[in-house]
């Protein structure tokens, strides 16, 4: 299924900041839901900002707009603020996206293994946990942990998860 | 001369004129009334037979609607002057027009957020007659502007400017005065409009230019931009013809500030 682009994105002020603040609030809001659903389809995970510049979400060659870094660096921060968005460096080079929040995949993690349990036999992963990436796997666990729901247990050998 | 002889007698006399004319005038009226009275008991079940004869098309035919409205305001009567009598409650031509103005309201709160409370007359008819789906009563363009005239009245923030042909409905009172519906008619054309192009088309000085340019920003009619090549362009999403056709998905319902 291909990325369907919303109308702001042919919009050609789209890709300059707002200078009127109720605009520009409504503008972030509509760049934080593209960022994140390009990342959701396109199952990305990590972004580098240099990389990320010329990625077509924020380079519009079509129209010839792009989003400045210093407008990327905006929207990235309030993905930050939601909770959708952590950096991995203090320089903010290279960044985690998480387009489902850790809350969210502890629950459908939760959902999986309760269903699960009802079978007894072997289980392969559904379609929404395929690359899913290790270090958001453990995030969603310790939310979970915290939610009281499960409990992550260090073994000899390596991590285990008891659920509750 | 006998001053107070004329003054008295002259009055005298008059007032004995004047109560026969009366006497005669009451005599007079009350035949006129009688007469009256039946003619109105005609005219009444006329209007009547009229109204049972023509409702069913009144409300399906906006032909009809068109030719009816025009029919009242040749004989100076507007049917959707008061909101009781008559033409609304036998012949419904005030409920029509009521709930479309329902419509047009919740079309424009709709996408509000998108356009700043400004919608082309194209748009706003292709939306209605959409949200009135396959079967129901055609509506017109001459139904809704009737209609937003109608909300108009009301007070309700609603007004019209002339652009290119059509008209750009607004549905916030945003404060524009004549120099901004020039540059909105200048506007229409591309649906943006620059500095340039104003001084150009309306040989203003640049300060004037930019203080319209300003407030549609200010107001959520205009975005800025700052890429284009030469000079900023100011966009109305309102003409963005690209927005027009788009619905409002998910994502931006969740946005929509209320």
């Amino acid at each position: 299924m291909s990325f369907e682009w919303p109308w702001q994105y042919n919009f050609p002020p789209f890709f300059t900041l707002q200078p009127n603040v109720d605009t520009r609030q409504k503008q972030l809001a509509a760049w934080c839901s593209l960022a994140l659903s390009y990342c959701r389809h396109h199952k990305l995970y990590t972004l580098d900002i240099m990389e990320v510049q010329e990625s077509p979400v924020f380079n519009h060659k079509n129209i010839d707009r792009k989003l400045s870094t210093e407008a990327i660096l905006i929207v990235f921060e309030e993905l930050r603020k939601k909770g959708n968005l952590e950096w991995l460096d203090k320089n903010k080079t290279q960044c985690l996206v998480m387009w489902r929040r850790p809350e969210e995949w502890g629950k459908l993690i939760y959902q999986w293994v309760s269903r699960s349990a009802m079978v007894n036999s072997c289980n392969t992963f559904p379609p929404e946990f395929h690359g899913l990436e290790e270090w958001m796997l453990i995030r969603s666990l310790q939310a979970l942990q915290t939610d009281g729901k499960a409990e992550v247990i260090t073994m000899d050998d390596g991590k285990g998860v008891k659920f509750f | 001369m006998h001053r107070r002889g004329v003054g008295a007698g002259a009055i005298a006399k008059k007032k004995l004129a004047e109560a026969k004319y009366k006497e005669r005038g009451t005599v007079l009226a009350e035949d006129q009334i009688v007469q009256m009275s039946k003619q109105l008991e005609t005219f009444k079940s006329n209007l009547e037979e009229f109204a049972s004869k023509h409702k069913q098309e009144i409300r399906k035919s906006s032909q009809f609607r068109v030719q009816f409205q025009e029919m009242c305001a040749t004989i100076g009567v507007d049917p959707l002057a008061s909101g009781k009598g008559f033409w609304s409650e036998m012949l419904g031509v005030g409920d029509f027009y009521y709930e479309l103005g329902v419509q047009i309201i919740e079309v424009c709160l709709a996408l509000k957020h998108r356009n700043g409370g400004l919608i082309t007359l194209d748009e706003l008819h292709h939306r209605v007659l959409k949200g009135r789906g396959k079967f129901a009563q055609d509506v017109s363009q001459d139904d809704l502007v009737r209609a937003i005239k109608k909300l108009k009245v009301m007070g309700n923030g609603f007004g019209m400017i002339p652009v290119g042909g059509s008209y750009l409905v607004q549905s916030v009172p945003a404060e524009l005065n004549m120099d901004h519906t020039v540059v909105l008619q200048l506007a229409e054309k591309k649906g943006y409009v620059s500095v340039s192009e104003i001084r150009e088309s309306l040989k203003w000085e640049r300060e004037r230019a930019c203080h319209v340019l300003d407030h549609l920003l200010k107001e959520g009619l205009a975005w800025l931009d700052s890429q284009a090549s030469g000079e900023p362009q100011y966009w109305l999403p309102a003409l963005f013809s690209e927005l027009t056709s788009r619905d409002v998905t998910p994502e931006e319902a969740n946005q929509i500030t209320p």
